[in-house]
């Protein structure tokens, strides 16, 4: 169960530099895409962004799957505003007795809309198959973020996988026994499974919780402590901002 | 391993409080469909910067509040912290699991903060879908960080506590646990989706008046939330009867039902 995309081509330049500049890096070229006018910016933003992940060694299914989501929702809105609002008729027809008419700054709209969606779903998708989770985790703790925040991301990070382990086992264990033979003996197999998971998961909360008690758990969780950055990675970064800040311009 | 989920299963099995555990399935179903959810919230990039900034505002102060209450819980308890990851894990796996609606431009999924909500109280849970949605966001595309404000507005926020305030009103009138929970999660789940209208309908309506928009998009959630919000409302009902019967000490410990008291 390949839930959470695993990085590729360790490699590759983006996965050794520094998670806070590249956090830094998304988080400027989403405000720029997203405060955008126009087609072009967040386009280039997308394509370049592709290329990125091609270099990565991302496979396309993976990138497809990714994408699928937010291509529909793009589309989806495209249709809605060039239907549903706008004041410049563009094409007009009618459809079982109905008259319906296209707007062209309807449409204008839609696909400034969708364009932004694809250019910073690209940027998200750059940032996270280029960096572990966990150096996600301590760039933001570095930025600051409070530290709550931090250990509950890391305990739910480490129980998804945990919680789909389990399952895997209860689900193969139900059906090498004929578990899912009908539809009368799968759904109540799989009322079992829920029901097994649940509670030992809280088991298992419980039990970790313990484990990290005898430890040394004292209700903080320690983290990585911050290399300082290096000037080239800098360097390199404030030039791709300046970059991407004049293509914004332009 | 396996003998011994046979015999849970088996016990399980035999409990009058069957037709709720069947329906528990919704809660870990996602656990073999996930690898190909495509579950989403408000995409990334939808929301104007305005509204992208309004919303974080909105969310901030409930977040902070959050942070204070896991703070003072988790000093009287350690294991708290663990027990609020899982909870995020739980509402994560819950809300990836997708049902297209091509008519708003989105798609609808449960969102487990009505149990989160329930469990372990609305400020607590609004930390952990705020983890949930940003994990999400983050590796799986569904949602995004810019609309991480509005996202944790609707499901943490407007989930959560809507989801709280049912339980704890009808268990006050005296209603059954179970009852009190199906209500709980069906309506935190309309209310949900309710917001996700708002929102949507305000960030993308450029100079379009608000409220066609709002009605159509609406409308356009109904097909799918009328039968989620059910199914919702059944699993969180599932899981509050099957925690009561098997596991009440931790119903205690979270201050949902008082000691000694028995099976609804």
């Amino acid at each position: 169960m390949n839930l959470l995309p695993e990085r590729f081509n360790k490699e590759q330049i983006l996965f050794g530099c520094d998670a806070r500049l590249k956090l830094i890096l998304a988080a400027m070229l989403l405000m720029m895409v997203l405060t955008h006018d126009g087609f072009f910016f967040p386009l280039a933003v997308a394509a370049s962004g592709l290329l990125l992940c091609a270099r990565m060694g991302v496979p396309s299914r993976i990138l497809l799957v990714r994408f699928s989501e937010p291509a529909f929702i793009a589309l989806v809105l495209i249709v809605l505003k060039s239907f549903c609002t706008g004041g410049i008729p563009f094409v007009a027809f009618s459809l079982l007795g109905l008259k319906i008419t296209m707007y062209a700054d309807g449409l204008r709209e839609g696909l400034m809309i969708a364009s932004r969606i694809i250019g910073s779903v690209t940027v998200i998708a750059v940032l996270s198959f280029s960096t572990p989770f966990t150096g996600i985790i301590s760039a933001l703790s570095w930025f600051r973020v409070p530290k709550g925040l931090i250990e509950i991301s890391i305990f739910a990070y480490r129980y998804i996988f945990m919680l789909f382990e389990e399952a895997t086992v209860i689900y193969n264990a139900q059906k090498n026994r004929l578990g899912y033979s009908n539809l009368r003996r799968g759904l109540s197999s799989f009322g079992i499974l829920a029901g097994s998971l649940t509670l030992k998961s809280l088991e298992h909360s419980q039990n970790t919780a313990l484990a990290m008690r005898q430890r040394g758990y004292d209700g903080t969780v320690p983290l990585a402590r911050h290399k300082s950055f290096k000037p080239l990675e800098v360097a390199v970064s404030a030039l791709l901002i300046i970059l991407m800040g004049l293509l914004w311009i332009l | 391993m396996m003998e011994r989920h046979t015999a849970h299963g088996a016990r399980f099995r035999a409990k009058p409080g069957k037709a709720f555990a069947v329906l528990l399935l919704t809660a870990h179903c996602s656990l073999f469909a996930a690898s190909d959810a495509h579950a989403m919230h408000i995409s990334e990039g939808i929301l104007p910067v305005g509204w992208v900034l309004f919303w974080f505002a909105v969310a901030g102060p409930f977040i902070a509040y959050g942070l204070y209450r896991l703070k003072g819980r988790s000093a009287a308890d350690l294991s708290f912290k663990p027990l609020v990851g899982l909870m995020a894990a739980v509402v994560f796996i819950i809300s990836c699991m997708p049902v297209p609606v091509i008519t708003a431009g989105t798609c609808s999924h449960p969102c487990g903060t009505g149990m989160s909500g329930v469990l372990l109280g609305p400020a607590i849970s609004v930390l952990v879908a705020s983890v949930a949605l940003l994990i999400q966001a983050l590796f799986l595309s569904h949602g995004g960080v810019t609309t991480l404000g509005a996202n944790i507005v609707s499901m943490g926020i407007v989930g959560s506590y809507t989801g709280y305030i049912v339980f704890r009103t009808l268990r006050g009138l005296r209603v059954t646990i179970g009852v009190a929970a199906f209500v709980a999660g069906l309506l935190a789940d309309w209310a949900t989706y309710l917001m996700t209208s708002i929102e949507l309908a305000e960030g993308i309506r450029g100079n379009a008046p608000f409220l066609p928009l709002f009605w159509k998009l609406l409308v356009a959630f109904v097909p799918t939330q009328l039968p989620i919000g059910i199914l919702e409302g059944a699993m969180t009902a599932g899981m509050l009867v099957l925690l009561h019967k098997k596991r009440p000490d931790l119903l205690v410990r979270l201050c949902i039902i008082k000691s000694g008291e028995t099976c609804a």
